[in-house]
């Protein structure tokens, strides 16, 4: 698993304090650490920084970039703030997070990557607004994200398809279209796109204490169905432990056997059934009670563990 | 050639509940009511037959509202200064049930005195519902509560501020309560679990799920209920509620029922229109999950019992 790690958002508070301050270390010692944690990428989410972003996209790009050795996701809404932000990128190639299918983003982003030999996150997201149906994501891929690619003769190899993951607090009923896209894409164009998705935006609005639950049986799933790349928390142990159990098929575990199992329904295009389950273990319950709100089974509500 | 109509095989029930005590039960009520107990979406006689009809309530104050509609006022006339005269009037319009809403000005004594004074006025089975400020429905919702012990009246309005004074007085008192929530169905289930973790006994909760009046938002109401029926037939205990929803009160704010003068004359005639407004909304909820409508005119009664009893023998 390919992680982009997810640590440097300015909707952290710690992060938007740093900033404020200009605290180098902070954000030198954050790099570093998510590296440590396994990320193979390090994702830089500052807001659009409408008025300062000619200085603030650069200074942070040099922090980073100074004491880690992977590429850096630029991950804003502002065009002059992702290309100072490339100009100063030196050692990897970059990414960038991102284009949509909105007519004024698809014409640009692209060609900026292209410019800078930069990969590019597209999500499956039109003017329109986000489609809901699994159909309609692979359409807007199919239809408007790589022909623009072609158009412009950029590198398959570089382009990164984000379908787009919605939370399962009121968007509940997309969850397992996200799988199927995800399922499908990767057969909708030879060779086979690059897919990314933003793992915990599927515990959106989810209490805090259930949000890594949710988010590594989500990913279970979408590991069942082929899913090498996403923006997620490297630091969540838990999750980390579901990805190296999945890839490596290990069976050791009755924890690591279920999550397996789980992967595998769902590349069967089955679902999980209770008697994959020990519902007597507190915690295999808590898994399927999980598998049941993110396969739109069960109404979703903020108590649903305690059902 | 014959055909086969496709049915659906559902695991899943709504909970029965009953609201109003009789005398055998505790209470002075003459009858109670019984809802709930579906076992398919609504209204599916070829699947199994409705277990219980759908029971239209009429919505009355315990002072005289000074913002209601000309055409209520004419219609239920000086009634509307006593809720005792005004409840005997719903019953004899109709009613299967009356919803007494007190208001901001009333004291505990002023809302106990209303209570009891509908208690004696009518033998239907009764929701008191308070004013809508938390701290003053909890205050008078508790007094009234206390003071009619064992009647199994509904209580509310109950939501995530309030839901624990709410559901402790009516487990110490042997009342019911309705869980509202806005329109969301994740809130709904949510209000349930909650209220259940509390130790009320989910067979003495109405879920309101809040709705819109036609043109003002009723179809995601709609939506919203389908949605809830739909879980609760497919087996999730918190949603398996009856639902109770209000298009009395949501249509006589719209404009189309409010106004007479100034509105294009395409309109038509106001009362015909305000009527049909009412009728039009409570008869879509009823067709989308509901057990209890609440309503303000008794013209509209009378329609909507002529739609039930079509639904029921269809």
């Amino acid at each position: 698993m390919y992680i982009i790690g997810e640590n440097i958002h300015i909707i952290s508070e710690k992060v938007k304090e740093a900033l404020i301050n200009r605290d180098r270390e902070f954000f030198m010692d954050l790099a570093v650490k998510q590296v440590e944690a396994g990320a193979s990428a390090v994702d830089i989410n500052l807001g659009p920084r409408k008025k300062d972003w000619a200085e603030v996209f650069p200074w942070m790009v040099e922090a980073v970039e100074s004491v880690v050795d992977v590429p850096l996701s630029i991950d804003t809404t502002n065009i002059d703030g992702m290309e100072a932000a490339l100009k100063t990128i030196k050692k990897n190639q970059p990414i960038l997070n991102s284009t949509s299918a909105e007519p004024e983003r698809l014409q640009k982003i692209p060609l900026l990557a292209k410019k800078y030999g930069a990969k590019v996150i597209a999500l499956t997201m039109a003017a329109e607004g986000i489609p809901v149906s699994a159909d309609d994501r692979v359409n807007i891929a199919v239809e408007k994200l790589i022909p623009r690619m072609m158009e412009i003769d950029f590198p398959m190899s570089d382009l990164i398809i984000d379908p787009l993951v919605l939370t399962t607090s009121g968007c509940q009923q997309y969850c397992p279209h996200l799988i199927e896209t995800v399922r499908t894409l990767q057969y909708a164009w030879e060779p086979a796109p690059i897919i990314s998705v933003g793992l915990s935006n599927v515990s959106n609005a989810v209490p805090n204490e259930n949000r890594p639950l949710i988010n590594r049986v989500y990913l279970s799933m979408l590991m069942g169905v082929g899913l090498q790349m996403m923006i997620a928390n490297p630091f969540d142990k838990d999750q980390n432990n579901v990805i190296k159990w999945i890839e490596t098929k290990d069976m050791s575990t009755s924890l690591s056997r279920l999550y397996n199992k789980i992967a595998e329904r769902i590349a069967a295009s089955d679902e999980p059934q209770p008697e994959d389950f020990d519902m007597q273990d507190p915690e295999q319950g808590a898994i399927w009670k999980t598998t049941q709100i993110l396969l739109n089974k069960v109404i979703y509500a903020d108590g649903y563990l305690n059902q | 050639m014959p055909v086969e109509i496709p049915k659906d095989k559902w695991t899943g029930k709504v909970r029965t509940v009953t609201l109003g005590a009789t005398a055998a039960e505790g209470g002075t009520r003459t009858k109670s009511i019984v809802v709930g107990g579906d076992t398919t979406m609504p209204f599916m006689q070829f699947e199994a037959p409705t277990a219980h009809t759908p029971v239209i309530a009429i919505e009355i104050k315990s002072r005289k509202p000074d913002d209601w509609s000309s055409l209520l006022e004419e219609t239920w006339g000086s009634v509307m200064s006593d809720p005792a005269a005004w409840a005997k009037a719903a019953e004899a319009a109709g009613a299967d049930m009356i919803v007494l809403w007190l208001s901001l000005e009333d004291t505990a004594d002023d809302a106990m005195r209303a209570v009891k004074s509908v208690l004696a006025a009518t033998g239907l089975p009764l929701a008191v519902y308070g004013p809508g400020q938390v701290d003053k429905d909890n205050e008078l919702l508790v007094a009234v509560s206390e003071s009619a012990n064992g009647e199994k009246l509904l209580l509310g309005i109950c939501e995530d501020k309030n839901y624990r004074t709410i559901a402790a007085t009516s487990m110490a008192n042997g009342h019911l309560i309705t869980a509202r929530t806005a329109m969301d169905v994740n809130l709904a289930k949510q209000l349930n679990i909650l209220i259940s973790d509390m130790g009320l006994p989910l067979d003495r909760v109405i879920m309101d799920p809040t709705t819109g009046a036609l043109g003002y938002g009723m179809e995601y109401g709609y939506s919203v209920m389908e949605r809830l029926r739909l879980a609760a037939l497919q087996g999730d205990a918190m949603t398996q509620l009856p639902m109770m929803v209000t298009p009395g009160f949501e249509t006589w704010k719209t404009k189309e029922s409010k106004v007479g003068v100034g509105v294009p004359e395409a309109w038509g005639d106001w009362k015909e229109r305000a009527i049909h407004w009412e009728t039009l909304t409570a008869t879509a909820l009823l067709e989308s999950g509901a057990s209890i409508v609440v309503l303000r005119h008794p013209e509209s009664l009378k329609r909507v019992r002529t739609a039930i009893t079509e639904l029921m023998t269809a």
